[in-house]
Order: C-alpha cells, then structure tokens, then sequence
C-alpha cells in the first residue's frame, strides 16, 4: 500500500511540477502544439490575426476594414511625434536610434542592471524624462500613436524575446507566467481561460483570440474605444488591454507599467516568438 | 360611576402609553450611537480584508475601482455619512465577502500554471 502511495506521490509530483518548472523554451513549445492541435491545419502566423484567423465571416469584415484602417490617421500621428524634436533641440532618436523600424522588434527586454522587465512604452516615457520633457500618459493618446509608428515600421519582423539565464528574470517570467495562469477576479476566470482552452469560443458575441499572436498586433485599434473616445481614436497599449481584461473579470485591474503587467507581457510576448509583428491591428 | 370608571381606565392607559413611548425614545437614542459604532467596527474590520486582499492581488474590481459602477465601499461610507448605517452596514457585508473571497483565490492560485 505504501509503495502504490509513494508511487502516486512521485507521478503527481512530477506532473504538476512538470508545467511549473519548464523552462521557457519548453513552454513555449508546448503553447504552440497545443494550438496546434485545437486548430489543426491552421498556420502558425495565422494566429497572429486574432478572431479574424478564426471564423471567416468576421475575417471578411476585417479584411474590408484594413482597405482604409482607422488606425492609420494615428500611426502618421506618431510618426510627427517621432520627428518632433524636444525643447532641447534632440528627438527621440536620440534615445532609440535612428532607425524606427529597428525598435520595436527589441521590446520587451530583460534590463540586468535594474532588475526589471523594460517596455517600448516605459522607454518612451523615460526618453521624455530624460530630455526634460512631460512624459506621456498611459495607455493612450500620444504614447499610442508613437508605439503605433514603431510597430508599423516594424511588420515582418520576427518577435525574438529573449529570458536570459538570470534568476531573476527567470523569476520575472515565472512571476508573468503564473499570472496569466491564475484565476482572478468575482468571474473566476484566468487569462488562459478565454485565450487558451476557450479560444475560437464565443464569450458573448466575442469571439475568443488565441494568446499565441496577441502582442504581434499591439498597440490595438478597436472599435469598441473608438465609440467611446470623441474624437474616434480607438488605439491603445497592449497594458490598457490588460487593464480592461481583468476588469472584465470584475478583478481590480494593476496599473499600467507597474511590475505585474511588465512581467506578463514578458511572458505574453515571450509565447509569440517567432511570429511576425503586424501591429497596429484592428479589432472589435 | 361606570363613565367614571372607564375615564379613569382611559387616562391610566393613554398615561401608560406616553410612558412606553417616552421610554422608547430614551432607548432609541443608545440604540443610533450603537448602529455607528458597529458600522464603524464592520468598516475597519471590511477595510482591512481589503487591504490584505489587495496585498497578494487579489482584490475584486466592483470593492473600489473607478472602472466599477457600483464601488460598495465607498457607497457604504456614503450611505454611513447620510446616516443610513441599515444600508452602509448591508454593503459592507459584500465588502467583507468579497475581500475574503479575493484573498483566498489569490492563495488558492498561488501555484497557477498550465493545464496541458
């Protein structure tokens, strides 16, 4: 009897410790077969293209939608930001280089001397700091249109998220992790409830995304904030989209920036890699 | 002497009457101090569920969030300052609810991780 409960111990161990100490390169092949298997002979890029790769009614709407996107009035927005020189005569080049097509692509990042996970949004802002400037507001508005400009610069290219060997970012990935996991909020739900086991469901007349391919297409224009913006400006940051989720589960949402949503988009950005970036996207 | 009688009844009773009532109103008065001091016990005991809900993440969106449209604490501390303490005390019971519920589903998914 002691053996069959030492073995069932060991085989319960070794299963449910098997998921939490993968490591990152593991998980995230285990996030692509999983897909893979729910929607067999989808393309893995395709995924990138939310609800739309998903049910071919909603991707003809969206098809017509991208013959004039919405968000293009705010990527040439965000471009005039970029070309904009601060009062101090430098502009953001000066922080980000000279090429804007070769930003995005480095976000987000492991930053060894600070500790921490480091966004293209909490760079802009630092960029501002630094030459003396008013930093942007979160989540929408002009940090938007400039994540916007880069990310548009950026299509094709190859998400690459790299979790160096360093415990603490390792900690900061496992801390992402967990949270995407993890049930929250009066509704009981994790974000891999709706993105995982419930994608290509409907919650309501919302069609549930795949994960894998969420943060290829940020910052977002969506139709729903554009009906509540006065001026019809539905683009925002993936940590405004996070805000609004757990909200949605009727959890406190975190603040946008603060070290919960920093490290879940290390782990979000980290399960799309190898796809390519084609931000901004459009969405309902 | 019938007549007599029954006045006589009437007055001790309507007599009685004001007695009870100027009793009750001697007893309403404690009875105010005690709904503001057991909403004021509720309120303490509710915030700090709160607080420890919101130290491990845990806390629920419609406790306090501006994005909630119904925001029970501060509803109950409103309704306590219009001296509804019935009203303050009944939301304050969600309050404590869900910030116990919060905590423990936060603890309970400490150790959340993949289901394949």
């Amino acid at each position: 009897m002691h053996k069959y409960v030492s073995i069932l111990l060991a085989a319960g161990l070794s299963l449910g410790s098997g998921s939490l100490l993968a490591t990152p390169a593991e998980d995230l092949e285990a996030f692509k077969k999983y897909y893979q298997q729910r929607f067999p002979g989808m393309h893995d890029q395709d995924l990138a293209n939310g609800p739309y790769a998903l049910d071919a009614n909603k991707r003809i709407q969206w098809e017509a939608m991208e013959e004039f996107p919405p968000y293009e009035q705010f990527v040439d927005k965000g471009e005039e930001i970029w070309n904009k020189p601060f009062a101090n005569g430098k502009s953001f080049a000066s922080c980000f280089g000279d090429d804007p097509s070769k930003v995005k692509v480095k976000y987000p990042h492991w930053d060894s001397e600070k500790a921490q996970v480091v966004t293209l949004e909490g760079d802009i802002n630092k960029c501002l700091k630094e030459n003396g400037e008013k930093p942007f507001k979160w989540g929408k508005g002009p940090i938007a249109y400039l994540s916007g400009y880069f990310a548009y610069q950026a299509r094709g290219q190859k998400i690459n998220i790299v979790i160096p060997d360093d415990p603490k970012a390792q900690a900061a990935y496992e801390a992402g992790k967990k949270f995407f996991y993890a049930k929250r909020g009066q509704l009981n739900l994790a974000c891999a409830d709706c993105h995982v086991y419930y994608s290509g469901m409907f919650a309501r007349g919302n069609l549930l995304s795949t994960a894998r391919g969420q943060t290829t297409h940020f910052p977002v224009f969506r139709a729903k904030w554009e009906r509540k913006s006065k001026s019809g400006d539905g683009l925002g940051t993936l940590h405004r989209r996070y805000g609004g989720c757990n909200s949605q589960v009727r959890a406190a949402p975190f603040k946008a920036q603060g070290e919960e949503y920093r490290n879940l988009e290390f782990f979000h950005a980290y399960m799309s890699n190898g796809m390519e970036i084609n931000g901004p996207g459009y969405r309902e | 002497m019938k007549l007599i009688m029954v006045k006589a009844s009437l007055l001790a009773a309507s007599i009685a009457l004001v007695g009870c009532s100027s009793t009750n109103e001697t007893a309403e008065a404690p009875a105010a101090s005690d709904s503001k001091s057991q909403y004021e016990a509720a309120l303490a005991s509710a915030e700090a569920a709160v607080d420890k809900a919101a130290s491990v993440g845990g806390e629920w969106r419609d406790i306090r969030h501006k994005k909630s449209k119904v925001k029970y604490l501060p509803s109950a501390k409103k309704a306590a300052e219009a001296g509804d303490y019935d009203k303050a005390m009944k939301l304050l019971e969600i309050v404590q609810f869900q910030a116990e519920a919060g905590y423990q589903q936060a603890m309970d998914q400490k150790n959340a991780g993949p289901r394949f």
